[in-house]
């Protein structure tokens, strides 16, 4: 019995032809000696009749079938859907070979670093701005009001540099005896003290904002004006001559107009 | 029922190469060497000749849009047949898996059942319809791997390649299909299990 356990297993295979060799002789000579497993084989042929018995319902069906008919219909809507697919084949096997699969990892770290740029560009580079909310309220974030100081810290700066510049121009590129009357007129010391007190309302910004640059030179324009205007009253030719001397050996004007330009590129 | 071996694979491999540049010709010789196995294959699970059509003009479009992944080297014909098979899985989940359980019940009813005092062996028309209702109550992959070797007439190890699955296990399935449809058949045979 447990012999004939093991020789059952491969009935099915037996039946269908799929058992070879040893195997295959070894069961037949089994079978020839037990009639309990002949009875089983005969069993199992029985199921093996029932599924032939489809056969002719098959075959009936396949004979109805028009298969030249069939044949050309499939291919006519295999070409009709897909003519614009295979004109577009040469982009399918390109695409393909961009992106492989293998490619995966390095396309999403890709479109990480992407993702992760543009969300810091944006924090950084964005414009703030004012939020109005339903009942006419106007809610001023803080950095709105940093970034408005800013600006207005720049602006100043610069408008603060292109007078002085002017007004330093003018005194430089004058001869001495002019420059002596310019400065004792109440026009250019007036002007010098507008801006000397404008300074003392930038100095503020200039330290919040760390423009350290712009700092500098604002001093240095800042002693200039001051000396000027200590002494234009009794001014000599000599001093007003060591004054122009020190603008153009230092380089006043040039100066200002670098940092000037920085300042309207807001680099500084 | 006898399916004939159709074209060497170097053949087919020639002829897939031109399908793949657009070759109606060719694309039109694979269908006519193959159509009929695949209907086999179709109207062997389904039993009914449209769903049978259906699945052969699927599986033949499905084929020239995938033409690309067919690679030399395999076999075309088990390759083609698991086309075919994931399309009638698929066609059968949408179209039959709602109907099956009232089918079901419903075949029981309708399966003539003999006598109980018969003991009369059943002529093979008669089995037909039992058989038929048999075969549809065996699960999907014990189902598919019966009509794969009874009506495709294919090997166990073409089977295997085309479930992806071992030749061992395509021969277990099998053995289980063939004793469950005796078990499910034993009414209609005269016998007792």
């Amino acid at each position: 019995m447990k012999e004939c356990k093991k020789y059952q297993k491969n009935l099915v295979a037996f039946l269908y032809g799929e058992l070879q060799g040893d195997e295959k002789k070894s069961l037949e000579s089994h079978l020839d000696t037990c009639s309990l497993c002949r009875s089983e084989l005969d069993r199992l042929k029985e199921v093996k009749n029932g599924a032939d018995s489809l056969n002719p319902e098959i075959e009936n069906v396949m004979a109805s079938i028009d298969w030249e008919a069939l044949q050309e219909k499939i291919s006519e809507a295999a070409f009709e859907e897909g003519t614009s697919m295979i004109r577009q084949s040469w982009l399918r096997s390109f695409l393909q070979s961009i992106f492989q699969p293998k490619l995966r990892p390095v396309y999403a770290g890709l479109f990480l670093g992407i993702l992760i740029g543009a969300a810091v560009a944006f924090m950084i580079f964005r414009t703030p701005h004012l939020q109005v909310v339903k009942n006419g309220e106007i809610i001023v974030p803080q950095s709105f009001l940093e970034w408005a100081e800013l600006e207005m810290a720049r602006r100043n700066t610069i408008d603060y540099l292109e007078r002085s510049q002017y007004l330093l121009l003018d005194f430089v590129q004058s001869s001495l005896d002019e420059s002596a009357g310019f400065w004792q007129s109440n026009y250019a010391s007036q002007k010098a003290r507008d801006l000397l007190s404008k300074k003392k309302y930038i100095n503020q910004q200039l330290d919040k904002f760390h423009m350290a640059k712009a700092k500098a030179i604002c001093d240095q324009i800042e002693l200039l004006f001051f000396e000027l205007i200590q002494i234009s009253e009794q001014i000599s030719m000599a001093e007003l001559k060591r004054i122009q001397d020190l603008i153009v050996e230092r380089q006043v004007l040039l100066k200002i107009k670098i940092v000037k330009k920085e300042l309207e590129k807001s680099e500084v | 029922m006898k399916p004939e071996r159709v074209v060497e694979n170097e053949n087919v491999y020639t002829l897939v190469e031109k399908i793949k540049e657009g070759d109606r010709e060719a694309f039109m010789t694979v269908t006519r060497l193959y159509q009929k196995k695949v209907f086999l294959l179709a109207f062997s699970y389904f039993r009914n000749k449209e769903d049978a059509l259906d699945i052969v003009q699927e599986t033949f479009l499905r084929f020239y849009q995938k033409a690309d992944m067919f690679h030399k080297g395999r076999n075309f014909q088990s390759w083609l047949l698991q086309v075919a098979r994931n399309i009638c899985i698929d066609y059968y989940r949408k179209n039959y898996s709602r109907e099956s359980t009232f089918n079901r019940e419903r075949n029981i009813d309708e399966m003539n059942l003999p006598a109980t005092d018969s003991n009369e062996s059943h002529g093979s028309s008669d089995l037909k319809e039992p058989f038929s209702s048999c075969l549809e109550k065996l699960s999907e992959k014990q189902r598919m791997i019966f009509v794969m070797k009874h009506y495709n007439q294919l090997e166990y190890r073409e089977i295997a390649q085309i479930l992806n699955i071992a030749l061992g296990t395509v021969k277990s399935l099998h053995f289980k299909a063939v004793q469950n449809l005796r078990a499910l058949m034993s009414p209609y045979l005269g016998r007792q299990t």
